[in-house]
């Protein structure tokens, strides 16, 4: 078909071959200890920064897992400051229109641990948030998710236990805020080429294409 | 739209969760604006949100708005409140009136709280005009209503404050009762204040003002084509679709500011067709506000 065929064949390594295990003891040998300063940044509450922080931000990626600890993460965007500070330990992450498979709610039923990562454009640093979290439906919360005058259904409440900085040297090495880097999607096939490969579809790519532009008219 | 560059020279408390804002232009003389105007102001987060101009019309430097923390923030009033900083350059629109004060022999005005912003330079051009004037100006505790000094001091028992807190709520029935004929009454506050001045004053003397959408029902949306008489195009609008994203899929500009009905900043002119008004703006003949606004009929003609 497409030269796409023809890119990788993925090799099942052998259980011999796989790449070899090493302890968390060896890995603290290699990586050292972290140092005081580092220790200390974690902190059990917003401070100013931190909420500054998740008021600029667009975006975050949030982690969490079902009953036997099988992770999945699932990105979550809107407006910045999208995600609501209802107190200095509080957070509410509303949960718009996406793909009706609701992988997270149903993790949370199972496990209510979470972890979120936020960025900000153009900040290298993150902020990472660990924590327990529920769904609600709270119409106060909602209310505050009202976006072109659609509410949220329903909405994360997180409790955070962990908040801190991450550096930045993984998207200063991954050019990330770096315009030029976008010319890497050009790389890539459209998303009804893929969609059509992987579905072994008979369809126009382009058109699948536009049929899914179409639906991301509608965000809320 | 056409905006206008400022800088946010100060943020100053005015009241309990209230702050004013005193922007100056920074590209020469700001576009003039009559009482009862506002202008979008487009913060940091890409959220616009739209403010009555309060300050004085005669300067043309600056601007002043004045903005309540809202306690359910959807990110407009809490983001000012916390994370704007004096300096900080923002745009803002140029003013729009959809609340202009006619010219009257009497005015009665009422205010609610932050609703007190338009009506603070009406009152002042009323007096200026001669007019008789009175503001009966509501809020919790004075320590809530901003202004609630300054125009005691300048205008006297021509202002009644009104503390709901120990006095409960104005009696709107008695105003009514005693509202002279040729007495127009500008009400600006919250939805069971407007509500309250609607069931009380007679509809022809009653302007009032919405900051946000009233709730309001109805018949679920059906697809409807937009006429394009001046492009001889013709757009369709889906169910899901609101007027304005489809028209500006297909290419057209139309500014846009709340995206509620409330603003009008996307107000386009109806050539023909019935249309479905879904603002709180009331629109005028011939005008619609397509953010929100439907067809009742089939199809309509827009000068786009
Ligand atoms: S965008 Fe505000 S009335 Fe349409």
């Amino acid at each position: 078909m497409t030269s796409h065929d023809q890119l990788t064949t993925i090799t099942h390594a052998s259980p011999q071959a796989r790449p070899r295990r090493i302890s968390y003891a060896e890995v603290r040998a290699r990586i050292g200890e972290p140092e005081d300063m580092i220790k200390r940044k974690v902190r059990d509450r917003l401070d100013r920064h931190a909420r500054r922080f998740i008021a600029h931000s667009p975006f975050l990626a949030m982690a969490t897992s079902d009953a036997t600890g099988l992770p999945d993460s699932s990105p979550r965007g809107d407006y910045p400051g999208f995600v609501k500070v209802l107190d200095e330990r509080t957070l509410a992450i509303p949960d718009r229109p996406g793909n009706q498979l609701a992988d997270s709610f149903r993790n949370l039923a199972e496990n209510d641990g979470i972890g979120l990562m936020f960025v900000v454009p153009g900040m290298r640093e993150v902020l990472r948030v660990n924590g327990r979290a529920y769904p609600t439906d709270e119409p106060d919360v909602l209310a505050r998710m009202r976006t072109e005058g659609k509410e949220a259904e329903l909405a994360i409440v997180v409790e955070l236990t962990e908040i801190f900085f991450h550096c930045g040297r993984a998207l200063i090495r991954s050019r990330l805020w770096d315009p030029a880097s976008q010319a890497l999607a050009g790389e890539l096939p459209s998303i009804g080429e893929i969609a059509a490969d992987q579905f072994g579809l008979d369809a126009d790519p382009r058109a699948l294409t536009d049929m899914l532009e179409d639906d991301y008219r509608h965000l809320y | 739209m056409a905006m206008q560059r400022t800088i946010l020279e100060k943020a100053e408390p005015v009241a309990e969760g209230a702050v004013s804002l005193l922007l100056r232009g920074t590209d020469g003389p700001l576009a003039p604006w009559e009482p009862g105007a506002h202008i979008d102001l487009a913060l940091p987060n890409w959220l616009t949100r739209q403010y009555s101009l309060c300050g004085d019309p005669a300067d043309l430097d600056t601007y002043r708005v004045a903005v309540r923390h809202d306690r359910l923030s959807r990110g407009g009033s809490e983001y000012i409140h916390l994370f704007l900083d004096e300096g900080h350059t923002l745009d803002v629109s140029v003013p729009r009136n959809n609340f202009p004060l006619l010219p009257a022999p009497e005015y009665l005005f009422l205010a609610g709280g932050i609703g007190i912003t338009p009506i603070l330079p009406m009152l002042t051009a009323a007096v200026e005009a001669g007019s008789s004037a009175t503001l009966v100006y509501t809020g919790r505790s004075l320590a809530t209503m901003p202004f609630a000094d300054e125009l005691r001091a300048a205008y006297g028992s021509r202002v009644r404050i009104h503390a709901t807190e120990r006095h409960g709520r104005p009696d709107f029935a008695a105003e009514a009762a005693a509202l002279g004929a040729r007495t127009l009454v500008y009400c600006c506050g919250p939805t069971p204040m407007l509500e309250a001045a609607e069931a009380a004053f007679p509809t022809q003397q009653l302007h009032i003002e919405h900051f946000r959408p009233t709730a309001k029902k109805f018949a679920p949306n059906e697809p409807f084509d937009v006429h394009c008489a001046r492009s001889q195009r013709t757009v369709r609008v889906g169910a899901e679709d609101s007027m304005l994203d489809a028209l500006n899929h297909a290419g057209f500009r139309i500014p846009s500011g709340c995206r509620e009905g409330v603003c009008g900043s996307c107000e386009i002119t109806l050539v023909d067709g019935e249309p479905e008004h879904r603002d709180d703006i009331g629109a005028p003949p011939g005008r619609m506000y397509c953010c929100v606004s439907r067809a009742l009929s089939s199809g309509l003609t827009v000068d786009l």
